[in-house]
């Protein structure tokens, strides 16, 4: 097998691109994710059945089909509706932080409820409104048990994004599939994408790691 | 011992996955020898009506009947499966299969890598716009957006008005989703094969596409079934086909898809 580092070299600037869009589209899928599971997480955690339903629906929708499904509709269905015009990077963020929302808004519900159930007992007792103790006593606690499953989440959701090469949203891997396209290699584009990949999650997950440590009480 | 049982583990995975290598390889010298009605692996990317797409979990299309017919008189059988556009290029490269056919154009790049048969259509790239578009001409198509199928020859004929890698143009995995794209507002124009887009145009008059043709700019082409390098089987294929040209075969074919008359000539003349 003959590698060809000549045609890795000529698509360099374009893997470059490609890993910055990949970048924005993971930092803003991160972003809106949270904050948006964050809110869910919330909603679903109201003990009103009504008022929780809808927040129970949006879960069961995105966390129970395929985010390829997911990009495809808000591409080519959801977006034009609004905008008038298929956006591709758009519709690459929107699906990329609507669910990941679905399963940050889980792990918020788990963080929130793995914190006993004393601690919001004695918050209230000490004259401490609902709103309050969650805010001061309950989520900082939370916080750090959600960490390594958030890290997990944002490592899946930068991987997950490479699904935006199928509606031609110029990231990673739509070049990588450009290259292949072009020269009819498997190595040379696949192998740089991956391993541009595997730089991008270990950055991230040596951040997490870092975060945990500083976090850490014992 | 730990470390021992990964390495065993290794050692077995490692084991398994040459055994998997050489089992497909002695396949692949299998299928060179020759051997009575043998069954021929035939690949094909199914996502490109009239020539091969699916029906229902069958693949039909132009291409289908024609290698059944090719292949009948060759005195094989052809096992048609869909892999994928890109996937063909590599199952002909490693010799997996037999060979593919999937309108793909003969051209010399490929002929560096690659083995064809006989020219058996003739196609030329054309651009579907919205009706009432600006665009008259391939010269038209500067600054705008183009939506192509990732390693077609209609990407490579924009490619050569609007440059390598030019940001305007949207490589998508399939004809179908940059004709969507197209219909979404997200691309101005499509460059694809002309029956293809003819096709579509045709059948989907609410879409309100028109086709725009420029043969100053992009070229004839001609469709060839695509065999691994010095593949043994394309002499008794080549045979084949001629021999339908001549018996009538080919031009029924042609007519039950297309509806007109092939130019047996201009094929002939390609050999």
């Amino acid at each position: 097998m003959d590698f060809r580092f000549d045609l890795i070299m000529d698509y360099a600037p374009l893997f470059l691109k490609g890993t910055l869009l990949t970048l924005g589209l993971s930092l803003a899928g991160i972003a809106i994710g949270t904050a948006l599971g964050l809110a869910i997480g919330l909603g679903k955690m109201v003990k009103n059945k009504w008022l929780s339903l809808p927040f129970d629906l949006y879960i069961t929708f995105f966390r129970g089909t395929p985010l390829f499904v997911q990009i495809l509709l808000i591409h080519f269905g959801l977006v034009p509706l609004f905008t008038g015009k298929t956006e591709p990077v758009t519709a690459a963020i929107l699906a990329l932080s609507l669910n990941a929302a679905a399963y940050i808004a889980e792990i918020f519900r788990a963080g929130i409820q793995s914190i006993d159930k004393g601690q919001m007992e004695a918050a209230r007792t000490l004259g401490m409104t609902h709103v309050q103790a969650m805010r001061h006593v309950i989520l900082p606690q939370a916080f750090k048990r959600m960490i390594p499953p958030l890290g997990n989440e944002f490592i899946v959701l930068i991987k997950e994004s490479s699904l935006a090469a199928v509606i031609a949203a110029p990231e990673i891997m739509y070049w990588g599939r450009a290259m292949q396209g072009q020269y009819f290699k498997v190595w040379e584009p696949y192998i740089t994408v991956a391993v541009i990949y595997l730089v991008i999650t270990l950055s991230l997950s040596f951040l997490l790691n870092r975060l945990e440590r500083r976090l850490s009480t014992e | 011992m730990k470390k021992l049982s990964l390495l065993s583990f290794l050692l077995v995975f490692s084991m398994l996955l040459a055994a998997c290598g050489t089992s497909d390889q002695n396949n692949g010298s299998d299928e060179g020898a020759s051997e009575e009605k043998k069954t021929l692996r035939v690949v094909t990317d199914a996502a490109y009506a009239p020539f091969e797409y699916m029906d229902g979990d069958k693949i039909v299309g132009f291409d289908v009947d024609f290698v059944n017919a090719v292949a009948k008189e060759a005195g094989y059988e052809a096992d048609i499966v869909h892999v994928g556009w890109e996937p063909v290029f590599v199952e002909i490269e490693d010799k997996i299969a037999d060979f593919a056919v999937s309108a793909i154009t003969i051209n010399d790049e490929r002929k560096e890598s690659y083995d064809f048969s006989h020219a058996y259509f003739l196609s030329t790239n054309k651009i579907l716009v919205p009706e009432g578009s600006d665009i008259k001409s391939a010269a038209d198509l500067k600054d705008k957006v183009v939506a192509v199928q990732n390693g077609t020859t209609g990407q490579e004929a924009i490619e050569s008005v609007l440059g390598e890698n030019n940001p305007n143009i949207k490589k998508f995995e399939n004809t179908v989703l940059a004709i969507m794209e197209l219909k979404g507002g997200g691309a101005d124009a499509v460059v694809a094969d002309n029956t293809v887009v003819e096709e579509y145009a045709k059948n989907n008059p609410d879409d309100k596409f028109v086709v725009v043709e420029d043969p100053d700019a992009f070229a004839a082409e001609y469709y060839g079934l695509m065999f691994p390098k010095d593949s043994e089987l394309k002499a008794e294929i080549n045979e084949a086909i001629n021999t339908i040209y001549e018996n009538g075969t080919y031009a029924e074919i042609y007519k039950e898809w297309f509806g007109s008359e092939p130019d047996l000539e201009d094929l002939k003349a390609q050999q």
